[in-house]
């Protein structure tokens, strides 16, 4: 097998894996989304929130950071339903715009409250049964355990989430508020409650997938931006609300970040010395950031959505 | 003749607004003169910064209702423009400053008409991921430095031609001047049509283009002037700082600061953005220097800030200005 | 309840600015001491590295303000100094957090109402830039000790000086040192092959520094005939570099050289481990591969990498007053000297000799003192040939007796992960470890 081969099975299942890894960022954005119209800012805040939860409590037990996953999972349910009391109540009553200023101002806060506590320094697992493990799978091809474990989790997450929302009686309540709030109130369903429940179980998916990624990504105060973009877009092409989307929407978004490595690879098989000049590796981010945008402006419902 | 009537008509506004203001002008105006230290300086330069930045986005996001967290991407087409201009062709800033508003004014129309097909979030969303696509270039493109970023040569003598001064009191009078300036434009724009369309866009958007209001124009607009105001404290800002780098003047902290000053003072009102400004810029510095400095209190200057902004938008979305209209109607009762 | 909302709006806005206009600059400082002002990032990112600038700066400071009779250095001799009446140094730390901007407002505040005499800083090259240029127009003199950034001194700045050699050196060591490395001339290896050193590979981050030192990459490997397959710039502060390293190892380079701050280069290492790689050569430039933390999170792992330092402990055996110093700071800190303290450290002392020479806290005879002075290297704990600023020429105030070293990450007898001179080969202190034995 070729340098040009192997090099692109590597890129593929690389961009695969982290592809389920932003997935599973997106999980919680679309399920909030879906049940109460409402987005949240703060979303990879809260990822931030579970990679600290993860570090913290591996260090204080000295347990094994897969350890940590249900004390994570722990924290960011109460994290959101305490938002949802605390503060996504009262923006609810307000013009939009105050659901914007809201879940903004969480956003610096929750930011800043890091950066008070942790410092700006960027932490990261350095010990750990997955932590520098990795599988070779011959012609050189090379599988992170991390992002291997993350991307197993993105799949389970996915599936017990779908399962609760179609087949409990809680996930059938959930989904019919999501459709209708004001009729599922008359048929007696807590709707105030089943919020309170989506954004429980959009925080608890969220800082599980920080818990896995700090594995391998390392954390500082400000790192929830750049994944609240890519929720953004991810959830964006999967279509709002939409938690099938989302899925096949992060391998889209998975594929993008690794374009530069796919330019790499096809530049070098190439051999032109003019484009193998031209590295993209600066622009890794970039191509995210324009997914949304396009999407936004030609398929506002998502790539797979249906124009209501 | 009318126009020029209609700049300087504050009529409307009550008289103790006007009197508070006209003192608060007149402080502005000798603040030189009281002995100060070169922090105070800045700080008062920045709050004239900010307040012109909050202006603004005060337009657009305040009168229009759009919630825009891309503004820095201007400042810096604005900054660049500046410093490009003078470094190559030596070129003085007040040419290059309206060349950089144009810039960033043909920029702004590039990216405004997708942008206002979306709403609400997926706007703000898309303002941000404009932004940064906008950054990242910036930051490869070695034409402007890339992330080395850009020096302003010095001049050997100091120059108002280049902006170009040894003390900040200079700085400081030019962006006074700018300051009134934006006022009163603010104070005209308000009471034009394109500000009157825009308020009816606010509160309703299906009925304002039932009223025959071109809303996709007249978002398009109002960003344009928004941009300008960015672009031109953008242009100041290179002149002043001498230096810049994108990942200074384009970042995300700047958008997110430019946006806080009208939100915090009150979104869609004449005072908001100052009182914004007057408040956070104060706030930032002597909290950032009294307690920033102190090792493990870094970021408790933007813990106060959103805990305001989370406040303010739970209970009163107006902002503080919000808050003192309510009292006051409250007082009439 | 009317005239109470006007009052409060009253309040409200002017206090603020009451509150401004009100700070009186500090009052004059006592004659007897000398106020030095340190612009150094002692929070955010690269806090680990402040702390240490901090250190060795401070250290400095005592050394000067008291006699130690155990220190061969002509400060360490007298209080104070001399030619100043025994006058103090006073050091007023002030924090930039890596931000230029903000380095060049406390600059500014530091001449301004601390009224210094002169400037150290600042580490960081995009801020050291900027705290220059605010230095520059005020005609205060700087002393820059650790940014190396080869842009800094082009500008013909008649107020900055820079003790430290620059990457301009380091990067011409290091190639320096790959052809001495095909000529046998390293202490512990027979000659190697130049194509299995080849073909090279480089990451820089794409900020002011990486990507200087990206450039410069280029156009030595290109002076000294070496293949460069790749050399990436890659986007600092965001951290997932898989994506980069396995393209870097896609050519099957025999050489990869980084240009990282500590996070990252902690996570490229831990990267190229994770993903396999083979080089028989690892370099860093300095900054994140010369840390303390790079060595205690990595441990074993890092055994046989390179980077390019200025000073390492073990020179202690042929500098006696390297050997002094050290045996201070660890007192102090509990770590030896490293690259970023020994260079702090240096660039206040250079400080002391210029204002001892100068005789006076005037800008105009400390630019004097400063364009003339000559620091010999037998006073320095960094193994260079001396300090003596270039007057003329496209580089202005720039160290022309500054060296660069390499040095290798071994295990000595106790298990312990140390630093070793491999560079210059006259002042090796151990064999090297050749190739890489992989992680």
């Amino acid at each position: 097998m070729g340098a040009f081969t192997s090099g692109m099975i590597q890129s593929i299942v690389s961009a695969l894996l982290m592809g389920m890894v932003f997935a599973l960022v997106a999980l919680g954005l679309t399920i909030i989304f879906g049940v109460m119209n409402i987005v949240n800012f703060a979303h990879g805040e809260f990822l931030m929130v579970g990679m600290y939860a993860c570090l913290l409590f591996s260090t204080m037990t000295g347990l094994d950071t897969l350890a940590s996953l249900p004390f994570a999972a722990i924290v960011g349910f109460l994290l959101g339903v305490m938002c949802y009391y605390g503060l996504v109540k009262y923006l609810l009553r307000g013009p939009m715009i105050a659901q914007l200023f809201g879940t903004f101002g969480l956003m610096l806060l929750l930011r800043n409250l890091a950066l008070l506590i942790f410092g700006s320094e960027p932490r990261i697992a350095h010990h750990g049964i997955l932590v520098g493990r990795s599988f070779v799978i011959g012609h050189g091809i090379v599988l992170e355990a991390t992002k291997l474990t993350a991307a197993g989790f993105s799949i389970i997450l996915f599936l017990t989430v779908s399962w609760i929302l179609n087949h409990t009686k809680v996930g059938k309540a959930l989904t019919a508020t999501a459709l209708n709030a004001e009729a599922a109130r008359y048929m007696g369903i807590p709707t105030e409650r089943m919020n309170a429940l989506a954004w429980g179980i959009g925080g608890a998916t969220v800082t599980i997938c920080g818990a896995l990624l700090v594995n391998f990504w390392p954390v500082d105060p400000n790192i929830g931006l750049l994944f609240t973009m890519i929720a953004f877009a991810t959830v964006a092409l999967g279509g709002f609300g939409n938690i099938k989307g989302a899925f096949y929407a992060g391998i889209i978004i998975g594929f993008l970040i690794y374009i530069p490595t796919f330019w790499d690879t096809t530049t070098m098989a190439i051999g032109d010395k003019a484009l193998r000049g031209i590295h993209l590796f600066s622009f890794k981010y970039t191509f995210v950031y324009l997914a949304y945008f396009l999407i936004m402006v030609f398929r506002p419902h998502g790539l797979f959505g249906i124009k209501e | 003749m009318e126009v020029i009537r209609n700049i300087f008509d504050l009529s409307d506004i009550p008289r103790k607004d006007l009197t508070v203001f006209g003192i608060f002008s007149l402080f502005l105006l000798i603040f030189p003169l009281i002995p100060h230290s070169s922090f105070a300086m800045a700080t008062m330069i920045e709050f004239l910064m900010f307040s012109l930045y909050g202006m603004g986005w005060n337009t657009i996001g305040g009168y229009g209702g759009q919630v825009d967290l891309g503004k820095a991407q201007y400042a810096g087409i604005g900054a660049f423009t500046t410093a490009v201009m003078l470094i190559h062709w030596n070129i003085p800033f007040w040419i290059s400053a309206p060349v950089g508003m144009i810039f960033a004014i043909i920029w702004s129309f590039a990216i405004g008409y997708p942008l206002f097909r979306m709403r609400g979030h997926y706007f703000a969303i898309a303002t941000i991921a404009t932004s940064l696509v906008l950054l990242d270039v910036f930051q490869s493109w070695n034409f402007v430095g890339a992330a080395k970023g850009l020096e302003l040569p010095l001049k050997s003598m100091p120059s108002l031609l280049y902006l170009q001064f040894r003390s900040d009191t200079y700085y400081y009078y030019i962006l006074l001047f700018l300051f009134f300036f934006g006022f009163f434009y603010i104070n005209w724009f308000r009471k034009s049509r394109l500000g009157f369309q825009l308020r009816a866009i606010k509160d309703n958007e299906e009925v304002a283009r039932s009223l025959g209001i071109n809303v996709h124009w007249c978002k398009i607009k109002t960003y344009a002037i928004a941009t300008s105001f960015v672009a031109v404290v953008g242009s100041f800002h290179a002149c002043y700082n001498f230096n810049i780098d994108p990942e200074d003047i384009m970042s995300l902290d700047l958008s997110i600061l430019i946006a806080m000053m009208a939100m915090v003072g009150g979104a869609g009102s004449l005072w908001g953005p100052i009182i914004g400004a007057a408040v956070l810029i104060p706030l930032k510095s002597y909290l950032g220097s009294w307690l920033g400095g102190k090792e493990g209190l870094a970021g408790l200057d933007l813990v106060i800030y959103a805990l305001i902004i989370m406040i303010i938008a739970a209970f009163e979305p107006r902002g503080i200005w919000g808050i003192v209209e309510k009292a006051r109607k409250r007082g009439k009762i | 309840m009317k005239s109470f909302w006007k009052t409060s709006l009253i309040v409200c806005v002017i206090a603020s600015f009451a509150l401004v206009g009100g700070i009186v600059p500090t009052a004059k400082a006592a004659p007897k001491v000398i106020k030095i002002g340190v612009i150094y990032p002692l929070t955010g990112p690269a806090a680990a590295a402040g702390r240490e600038l901090r250190a060795g700066a401070e250290l400095a400071a005592k050394i000067c303000n008291n006699v130690m009779p155990g220190i061969d250095m002509p400060m360490a001799k007298n209080a104070g100094i001399k030619a100043l009446g025994g006058a103090k140094i006073k050091l007023i730390f002030k924090d930039h957090q890596g931000n230029p901007q903000l380095g060049a407002d406390l600059a500014k505040q530091l001449i301004k109402d601390d009224h210094v005499v002169g400037i150290l800083g600042c580490y960081y090259s995009s801020v050291t830039k900027t705290v220059s240029a605010v230095c520059e127009r005020y005609g205060v003199p700087m002393i820059n000790g650790s940014s190396t950034s080869p842009a800094l001194t082009k500008r013909g700045f008649k107020w900055f000086w820079r003790t430290t050699p620059h990457d301009k050196y380091f990067t011409e060591d290091l190639f320096k040192f790959l052809v001495g490395l095909t000529q046998g001339k390293v202490k512990g290896v027979k000659p190697v092959p130049k194509s299995d050193l080849e073909p090279i590979v480089s990451a820089c981050e794409n900020t002011e520094w990486g990507s200087h030192v990206s450039g410069l990459i280029k156009t030595m490997a290109k002076k000294y005939h070496f293949k460069l397959a790749k050399s990436i710039l890659y986007a600092a502060k965001a951290p997932d570099l898989s994506a980069e390293v396995q393209s870097l190892i896609e050519p099957k380079p025999g050489t990869m050289l980084f240009a990282s701050y500590i996070s990252d280069a902690i996570l490229m290492v831990k990267t190229l481990k994770s993903m396999k790689a083979h080089p028989k050569i690892i370099w860093g430039q300095d900054a994140g591969f010369e840390k303390p933390e790079f060595r205690s999170t990595l441990k074993d792992n890092i055994v046989g990498v390179l980077t390019r330092t200025v000073f390492i402990p073990s020179i202690a055996k042929v500098k006696k007053v390297a050997g002094e110093v050290n045996a201070l700071y660890k007192k102090k800190t509990g770590h030896d000297l490293g690259g970023a303290s020994a260079r702090s450290f240096t660039g206040l002392q250079a400080w002391v000799a210029i204002l001892e020479k100068a005789g006076s806290t005037n800008p105009k005879a400390i630019q004097k003192a400063a364009n003339t002075i000559m620091i010999p290297g037998e006073y320095l704990v960094v193994p260079w040939k001396g300090i003596k600023f270039s007057t003329s020429g496209d580089e202005i105030g720039q160290n022309v007796l500054g060296s660069g070293m390499i040095g290798q990450y071994q295990k000595d007898a106790s298990g312990n992960i140390v630093l070793q001179a491999v560079y210059p080969f006259e002042l090796a202190t151990a064999k090297m470890i050749y190739p890489f034995k992989g992680f």
